[in-house]
């Protein structure tokens, strides 16, 4: 778990990886990362140096990004989420780019996700066309692509597009599924007593497929 | 300015001489109405402080409460009220830095937010830039902090039209022994960490302790613009810090900058201390030594370390990018000796400097209020369905979607019972064990307040009490924000110390200890001078020994029943009902009842922890027909209520079984198993319930007896409650 200076979902990520997924996890400072050392990486949710230019630009060219994009070529996952999937989209590891909300504003809420194409890592247990919720919480959220990708993993909303993403891509994965980023939080959805009445922990789906492919592969 | 020509004669014989600049600087700062409670410390002490639960009281910049045994919760409220009328977006902001400063200056981690925002008309122009830019500022200052914003209170009348209260809270834990809260002494150092200090804010808290013209909009220069990237490393080094013992004693640099901190510290703990200016980060270089001690740049925190734990500490520090300075040290003489440049700028003595004298005003009932009418002559209406639309639209009563879906109140992964889901806001504490949590809430009734100060403010410590409990907590602390007028004025002032009266007795009443708080006066129009409506709010913090049990309010079963817990009188006074309905503010508002909200509190607390209560709303603004309307559009169920089986007294009229506000009133949903358990536990307790019908169906329906008075399909409930504040304000 990497720490940018305004990360601020990097300890729950920790605490559902070690509690839920039951995978040994350690939160690194971005000067002391160095790759070749983690089995996985998550660039977890925030602000990164305040999201000043845009969401995820400074930390996207930070040093720490080199160490990652080394890794990725070794083949090691990485999951980017929110500020971790805007930071992999601006250093061009996953395709597209992370726009204002159209509402103009920041949007907290539940929504209902479509997982499409699932393989690699992160989405090793999901079948195709599974519904999931999860909770999003971004400013800059809106996906921008000219052509929607294909023949890879992707994340869409389901019911509806709360922030006029194209495609309604909420998430999208390299072609093998080993860098999956996205908007929404799989860890606010993983464990039921943070889960409103209405809504299922969706975020499990991630969090145990990265532990078995960890232990056995994917 | 605000010092007077007595307060200058008084500097002169404390120190013997004509006092310096950078003296006189000080003085005005610290001796400010926001620094010193000069015109409220009297009152103040009407207050109940104290219990066994207690562990550190007002007078540090933030209280402690003991929780679970070994863990302390944090927790205080602020107003930033005259910076947000002049820029709302970073007056909200650097209100909600300030507030989490205070809180980590006992070593605690913030883990929640609340905003008490007052908001004028959304159609008024003015007042709808004021709204989007109060909780923008909200929205980017917290969810960049990675605290989340929970809960919270939202008012909206045209007396805030140009000028908002914005009044935030924050709550932090810690374990008891890791509290920060040593005892300073002299030789120890002194270390400013976090923001370098700028000309932003200088006497920002002389500035909010007088009236704004309307030329004060120029008076942008006393508002402070905030950093929230550096106040997310201060939180994460000083975390680090105080888990590693480091740090003796904090102080956040807030109004009146490092004269306050300085001179508070210091006569708190018989000190003196010696500081030499030159040694401190500095954003611009020609600054005078007055601006240094009183600028109020954000993100800067005051430490005391000793000094062989400077080097830990300045690692810690560094290793996050954060500035700091060792401005000097504390000394054992009682004087605060300020250098700059070799010169002796400032020597003061700090017991003087910290408190000026209790300044006591006139006091008198104003005109406006002796003429309100309280006899209330109500048009007869045939249209109940009609008028609770009405109600349920109103801007008070309707789903505040708007605003929280705007701050991120999931990190942290915490937020068991979130927004709009329950009468408070439910976290779980992870570092006490797997489902121990706490419920917050804060409260407070403007309307009310205007048509009886004393009932209204103890109304709100009632509302806060029935909101904790009402998710299956027990309360235990509180902290109030008294926001007034104009102390210097007879009529203004009257009602501040008729609020904190109220707040006093029902707070003792209820057992409840106001552990903390904050008096903002001076808040008046910015067009005519007269005061915006006074208001109390109250901030309670409840403990849930089983987050797992905590309820929310949405109806969850067909068949279930649907109880009202407690007594309904025909209570229409400052009612939202006569309002929308009438446009009335008249009448004697809903008299405090103590006695029954500790006895009806503890009933329902009973039916939650048995768990025969799947759902529970406290009945307020609006009555028990805007009570059942919300837990209807919440679980997108139906259900149909019988107003002959609610427990009335002297009700004449339909509509005063529906929308009076008693106090002291329940509607909880009961497991259709579990009915005869409950009224009979509620005849053990002697606690008046009503059984008024059962949940079923897709539409609302309100009888007496045979007689139908209200039919509406819940989907159209649901869509008046769920976009009526998007439509009011985005147009």
């Amino acid at each position: 778990m990497i720490r940018f200076p305004g990360s601020n979902a990097d300890l729950d990520v920790v605490w559902v990886i070690r509690k839920v997924a039951g995978v040994n996890a350690s939160l690194v400072w971005h000067k002391e990362f160095r790759h070749g050392i983690y089995d996985a990486i998550v660039l977890p949710g925030g602000f990164s140096y305040g999201d000043w230019l845009r969401a995820g630009a400074i930390a996207a060219r930070s040093e720490v990004m080199d160490e990652v994009g080394e890794d990725v070529l070794n083949g090691v996952p990485v999951l980017g989420i929110c500020n971790g999937f805007q930071i992999l989209v601006e250093s061009g590891i996953l395709p597209g780019a992370l726009l204002p909300n159209t509402s103009g504003r920041f949007i907290c809420g539940w929504v209902k996700l479509r997982l499409l194409n699932p393989r690699g890592p992160w989405l090793k247990l999901a079948q195709h066309g599974l519904v999931v919720d999860m909770p999003i919480a971004h400013g800059e959220g809106r996906y921008y692509v000219d052509e929607e990708p294909i023949n890879r993993p992707m994340i869409k909303y389901f019911d509806t597009n709360p922030n006029g993403s194209s495609y309604d891509i909420a998430g999208v994965a390299s072609e093998s599924g080993l860098v999956l980023g996205l908007m929404p939080h799989p860890e606010r959805a993983a464990e039921q007593i943070l889960v409103p009445d209405d809504r299922t922990p969706g975020g499990l789906i991630i969090w145990r497929s990265i532990a078995s492919a960890l232990k056995e592969g994917w | 300015m605000p010092l007077t020509t007595e307060e200058l004669s008084e500097i002169k014989m404390i120190l013997g001489r004509e006092p310096t600049r950078a003296e006189l600087s000080m003085f005005e700062a610290q001796w400010s109405e926001h620094c010193s409670y000069k015109s409220s410390r009297y009152y103040l002490r009407l207050l109940p402080t104290t219990n066994s639960n207690v562990l550190i009281g007002p007078g540090r910049d933030a209280p402690a409460v003991k929780a679970f045994d070994r863990f302390a919760l944090v927790f205080k409220i602020e107003s930033h009220n005259h910076p947000s009328a002049v820029d709302p977006y970073n007056g909200a902001a650097t209100g909600i830095g300030g507030i989490v400063r205070d809180i980590m200056t006992l070593g605690a981690k913030p883990i929640a937010l609340l905003d008490l925002l007052f908001l004028g008309e959304p159609s008024n122009h003015y007042a709808n830039w004021l709204i989007r830019g109060v909780v923008k500022g909200i929205s980017d200052y917290g969810n960049r902090i990675g605290v989340p914003v929970v809960a919270g209170m939202i008012w909206f009348d045209k007396s805030y039209n140009t000028y908002p209260l914005v009044n935030v809270a924050c709550v932090g834990i810690v374990e008891v022994s890791k509290l920060v809260n040593s005892v300073p002494e002299a030789g120890d150092l002194i270390v400013v960490a976090g923001n370098s200090t700028g000309r932003d804010g200088i006497f920002g808290s002389s500035f909010a302790s007088k009236s704004l013209g309307s030329d004060e909009l120029s008076n942008i220069s006393a508002v402070q613009v905030g950093n929230p990237l550096m106040e997310k490393l201060l939180i994460d080094a000083i975390t680090e810090a105080t888990e590693l013992g480091l740090i003796k004693y904090m102080k956040d640099l807030g109004g009146g900058g490092l004269a306050t901190a300085l001179s508070e510290l210091a006569a708190d703990h018989n000190l003196g201390a010696v500081v030499i200016l030159d040694s401190l980060h500095l954003r611009e270089g020609n600054m005078s030594p007055e601006e240094i001690l009183v600028s109020e740049s954000q993100e800067r925190m005051m430490l005391i370390v000793a000094s062989d734990r400077l080097n830990d500490l300045g690692a810690v520090l560094k290793r996050y990018d954060l500035e700091y300075s060792v401005i000097g040290y504390l000394s054992s003489d009682g004087l605060i000796k300020v250098y700059y440049r070799g010169e002796l700028v400032a020597n003061v003595p700090a017991k003087e400097l910290a408190k000026p004298r209790i300044r006591l005003w006139d006091i008198e009932i104003p005109e406006e209020y002796r003429s309100l009418g309280r006899e209330l002559r109500i048009p007869e209406v045939n249209d109940l369905s009609h008028a609770l639309r009405k109600v349920l639209s109103s801007p008070n009563v309707v789903s505040k979607e708007w605003v929280y879906s705007q701050y991120d109140y999931e990190v942290g992964i915490r937020t068991v019972i979130k927004p709009g889901a329950g009468d408070a806001a439910v976290l779980r504490l992870m570092e006490v064990s797997e489902y121990a949590g706490i419920a917050v809430k804060g409260d407070g009734n403007p309307r009310y307040v205007y048509l009886n100060p004393f009932m209204g403010a103890a109304n709100a410590v009632g509302e806060c009490y029935r909101n904790l409990i009402s998710v299956g907590s027990k309360p235990v602390a509180i902290v109030d924000e008294l926001n007034a007028g104009n102390p210097e004025k007879p009529t203004h002032y009257w009602y501040f110390t008729q609020m904190v009266k109220g707040v006093a007795w029902m707070a003792q009443e209820l057992k409840l200890p106001v552990v903390g708080g904050k008096v903002s006066f001076y808040n008046e129009d910015l067009s005519n001078g007269s005061q915006v409506r006074p208001v109390t709010t109250i901030v309670g913090v409840g403990l849930i020994d089983d987050v797992r049990k905590s309820v929310t309010y949405s109806l969850k079963n067909d068949g279930d029943y649907v109880i009202v817990v407690g007594v309904t009188c025909p209570e229409l006074g400052g009612s939202e009902y006569i309002y929308r309905c009438f446009g009335l503010e008249a009448g004697e508002i809903p008299l405090p009842r103590p006695s029954s909200e500790i006895l009806n509190g503890t009933y329902v607390s009973k039916l939650i922890d048995l768990g025969y209560a799947l759902a529970v709303h406290d009945v307020d603004v609006g009555g028990i027909a805007a009570a059942i309307s919300e837990m209807c559009v919440k679980g997108m169920k139906g259900v149909m209520i019988d107003l002959s089986k609610v427990p009335a007294r002297g009700c004449s009229r339909f509509d005063e079984i529906m929308f009076s506000e008693s106090q002291a009133r329940y509607l909880v949903e009961v497991r259709r198993d579990c009915l005869g358990k409950a009224l009979e536990l509620a005849r053990d307790l002697n606690v008046e319930v009503g059984v008024l019908g059962e949940v079923h169906g897709d539409e609302l329906a309100i009888r007496y007896g045979d007689l139908d008075l209200v039919r509406v399909g819940i989907n159209e409930l649901r869509e008046i409650y769920d976009n009526t504040l998007e439509r009011l304000i985005e147009g």
